[in-house]
């Protein structure tokens, strides 16, 4: 089934696609800016993760259209919460609040969770959460790795997805070497 | 002949063949059928309606031949009429409608693919209900007349009642079971009609699919094998045969699908019932997945300006990541020796690293320990003159991602391009 092959596929070959090109992203990354913070980190992996998607996804390529677009996208949103303002301060308060089932809530919110599927319908929007989870499980699992690999303090990882968990404690000079 | 003729008629139907085809496959079955009976129907009809189209009278005439044939072949309501149509007002009625909406559904025929052969069939059950009342007992009209219940949607809602009314009064099994294999038949054509009587047919759907017999289970299970696209939904036994229920139930078992496998993905889902309490969860499972990520792009954040410094830890790290379930690729290694390596070690690491797409975690594990021994070999050269040689390739890969990026979407990273600019640089280090 098309969802099958869509979970497993994050845990396989993809896996060596994301990981060195993400890899190769944080280290050109980092040699851009001066200090890198969490929030280009983020991006950066995001990107790199939307790439190993190959754009099929919805989520994928709304991550690499933002990407583009995010000044645009700031200016915008600043002339539309004064207007909104101003309708609240005229009394739409008044109006009762619109009952919205709580799964079509619930729908909501998961579509705001994953990018690019805003208003999007049920359906839709669980294949691509599917899709979703399994890369940013697989995502966690990279950066994990690399974090390992690169700091001297093992981060703990945690489970993710029925993944092998291993100790905090791993010795820095664990290799044959030396 | 007749087989012939209605095995024509069952292959177009399927192949979603034109109005005008269709009738023209009848016209030819119906020129070897009995006239007398048609001659009757003609009188009845002509009299009372009007036929905008031309094919369509040649319809009425032979109706008999036409029962047959659908009969054979194709739709028939479940929620349809037996016999009994002691109303002939209602025909003209439906006769003009039947008019206008042959043009109408002629028109929209190329959308609906399969509701072309609805809209003849609808056709030839108005024609032969006319007769029905007239001919009484017959099993082949209580079939056909059955037929009009399953294009409610374009009847009136008078009528419809009317037919259920009727349809009540019948009991004959023979016709449940020719109507049941309409049904299936029929149902998959309509499923994208939007039916104002969903409620009424469905009580008579539901009454009368119950009530089937083996002969139409046989029939159901033998067009099963026709359940391709997800447009043409056989109605199931003892489910209601409607076309606003079929769809609902293919958006339902759509949705019902996708959360098992979500359930499979979320930890701790299975506990769970419901789609409320499965779709919290889920939403849970994304924020703390999303929340990882930005903590360990903080740590990597912090860790990245120690790079340069953290290379034997590369090195040395390298034998646990075969044990960790997670295959590190050989890039960092890649990235930092390639100043100091000779050509074979970083063409084979190269290889291992991206370029081939479809390694499997374990043989890349093989090729990192194979490689490990040599950069071992160079780690008290790496720490402090990494950084002049990587400067002059990384510009490069600086370029190359920016470059990606730029144009908004990469259809597939390129790390044949990657190993070409290590291998040149390689080079350039030889020289």
């Amino acid at each position: 089934m098309k969802n099958q092959t869509t979970t497993t596929r994050w845990k396989t070959d993809f896996q060596q696609q994301l990981y060195s090109s993400k890899l190769l992203q944080a280290i050109s990354h980092v040699r851009r800016n001066p200090s890198p913070n969490a929030r280009t980190v983020r991006q950066v992996a995001d990107r790199a993760l939307a790439v190993a998607a190959k754009g099929r996804t919805r989520w994928s390529q709304a991550i690499l259209k933002n990407k583009l677009k995010l000044n645009f996208k700031k200016r915008k949103n600043k002339p539309r919460l004064v207007a909104m303002h101003n309708k609240k301060k005229h009394g739409l308060n008044l109006l009762p609040k619109k009952k919205i089932p709580a799964l079509q809530q619930r729908v909501n919110v998961l579509g705001k969770l994953v990018p690019g599927c805003r208003k999007e319908s049920f359906p839709v929007i669980l294949e691509e959460a599917t899709d979703y989870i399994a890369a940013l499980e697989m995502q966690i699992r990279a950066m994990t790795a690399l974090a390992n690999l690169l700091s001297s303090t093992p981060v703990d990882m945690v489970p993710v997805g029925g993944m092998v968990q291993f100790g905090a404690s791993q010795p820095a000079d664990s290799g044959p070497v030396l | 002949m007749n087989s012939t003729l209605t095995e024509m008629l069952h292959r177009t139907t399927q192949a979603e063949m034109s109005v005008l085809e269709r009738q023209q496959a009848r016209l030819k079955f119906q020129s070897q059928q009995n006239v007398s009976v048609s001659e009757q129907l003609q009188q009845s009809y002509f009299s009372d309606t009007q036929f905008n189209l031309m094919p369509n009278q040649g319809l009425m005439s032979n109706e008999m031949a036409i029962r047959e044939l659908v009969n054979r072949s194709i739709k028939m309501d479940p929620a349809g009429l037996e016999n009994g149509w002691p109303d002939f007002a209602k025909y003209p009625l439906s006769g003009a409608g039947f008019g206008s909406e042959t043009t109408g559904f002629g028109s929209v025929e190329n959308g609906y693919g399969g509701n072309g052969v609805d809209l003849v069939d609808y056709s030839l059950s108005r024609t032969s209900s006319c007769p029905t009342a007239m001919l009484e007992g017959r099993s082949v009209e209580l079939g056909l007349s059955g037929k009009i219940g399953s294009v409610g949607g374009r009847e009136s809602v008078k009528k419809r009642k009317v037919d259920k009314a009727q349809n009540s009064k019948v009991a004959a099994e023979e016709i449940r079971n020719k109507r049941m294999k309409g049904d299936s038949e029929e149902e998959s054509k309509i499923t994208e009609q939007n039916n104002s009587n969903s409620s009424i047919s469905n009580n008579n759907n539901k009454t009368n699919n119950k009530e089937t017999s083996a002969d139409s289970v046989k029939e159901k299970s033998k067009a099963s094998g026709d359940k391709s696209d997800y447009i043409h939904v056989r109605a199931r036994r003892g489910q209601a045969t409607d076309s606003h229920s079929l769809a609902e139930r293919v958006r339902r078992e759509k949705i019902s699908e996708r959360m098992k496998y979500l359930q499979d993905l979320v930890p701790g889902c299975n506990k769970i019932t419901g789609k409320a309490g499965m779709l919290d969860e889920i939403i849970n499972y994304v924020q703390s997945l999303q929340r990882q990520v930005e903590f360990l792009s903080m740590k990597l954040a912090t860790v990245n300006p120690r790079l340069d410094f953290n290379i034997e830890s590369l090195f040395t790290k390298e034998s646990f990541p075969s044990s960790t379930s997670f295959p590190i690729g050989t890039a960092p290694e890649l990235s930092n020796c390639a100043a100091y390596l000779p050509f074979n070690s970083l063409q084979q690491m190269v290889s291992s690293c991206g370029s081939d797409m479809a390694m499997s975690s374990s043989e890349l594990a093989l090729q990192r320990t194979r490689s490990a021994p040599l950069p071992d070999a160079f780690i008290d050269t790496s720490c402090f003159t990494q950084t002049q040689p990587s400067s002059t390739w990384e510009t490069d890969l600086q370029n190359l991602y920016n470059v990606e990026f730029n144009q908004g979407r990469s259809p597939a990273f390129p790390p044949q391009s990657f190993t070409g600019i290590l291998e040149a640089n390689n080079l350039k280090m030889e020289m």
